[in-house]
């Protein structure tokens, strides 16, 4: 029986490698059937502007949209 | 344009000062700065030959250490970071110079701008 | 328990949270700079004598070889990271 992993993010998307640690715990988490639900807050809510545009790092925006779409829940 | 010294302090990937670092040290390089990428403490392990990136969105920053020493970046590591850090010369990639603490202090006392990462 | 430890074993959060896994008898999982604690004696020089578990994907990202078989360490990927996670009463981090 799937699990609930709550993951908490404080860090700005590309200062920091807090974002791909969660994006890719929260994956495989997700792909095992938790439920998985990731709280932004402080510097962390920035991963969730709209029209970023990284390079040489994961882009936060696309990467918790697609996150998003198998059943992430956020909350800032 | 003058010369000058980047000295990167922290390991890579886990921030971005690394990442930074080299970033502009390309950037000045193509712009016509003499640079020296100065390696102490954590900032060592950039050096660390065997860099996989895969799967992880990261540049890696053991190429683009090469790809300064290709544009005529002086790359040096501090000696006593590397023991430290149980880094090795020969884990080292070819071009990066290793230095004791005085060499360093010359490079640094004879650039015209310092920038600390 | 599980304590999880991401910064370098020369910063102040590397050790602390090492210590605090040492006090509980908690494992450490070795994640992002975190990884640079097999190196070397870093986990005995604190005391520590729990089973480490290190990411691979961090590990090679930063050009470190696989884990010697003389060391309580074992290596995981994000899918083990996950079984660890769900599987403990208490996880704590990231240091």
């Amino acid at each position: 029986m799937g699990k609930t992993l709550t993951l908490y993010v404080s860090t700005s998307p590309y200062a920091y490698e807090n974002t791909l640690t969660t994006a890719r715990i929260a994956e495989s988490a997700l792909n095992k059937g938790h439920a998985v639900n990731l709280i932004a807050s402080a510097d962390g809510v920035y991963c969730f502007l709209k029209k970023q545009k990284a390079k040489g790092i994961i882009n936060a925006e696309e990467e918790f949209s697609r996150l998003i779409g198998k059943g992430l829940k956020v909350y800032l | 344009m003058g010369h000058i010294a980047m000295i990167i302090r922290k390991p890579p990937y886990g921030d971005i000062n690394a990442a930074e670092a080299v970033r502009h040290a390309l950037g000045a390089a193509s712009g016509e700065w003499k640079v020296s990428l100065i390696l102490v403490d954590g900032g060592v392990l950039l050096a660390k030959k065997g860099q996989d990136d895969t799967g992880t969105g990261f540049t890696n920053l053991e190429t683009t250490l090469k790809d300064c020493i290709d544009m005529g970046v002086g790359v040096y590591a501090d000696n006593l970071s590397l023991m430290e850090h149980s880094v090795k010369q020969d884990e080292l990639p070819a071009g990066v110079q290793v230095k004791n603490e005085s060499d360093i202090a010359s490079i640094v006392k004879t650039a015209d701008k310092t920038m600390l990462f | 328990m599980l304590v999880i430890v991401r910064s370098a074993p020369d910063t102040i959060d590397g050790k602390r949270g090492i210590k605090i896994a040492r006090d509980m008898a908690a494992d450490v999982v070795l994640l992002q700079n975190g990884v640079y604690f097999m190196q070397a004696e870093h986990l005995d020089d604190l005391g520590f004598c729990g089973t480490a578990y290190v990411l691979s994907d961090d590990r090679k990202l930063r050009g470190l070889g696989p884990i010697g078989s003389d060391r309580r360490a074992k290596e995981i990927t994000y899918d083990g990271l996950v079984d660890l996670m769900t599987e403990s009463n208490n996880v704590v981090g990231m240091f």
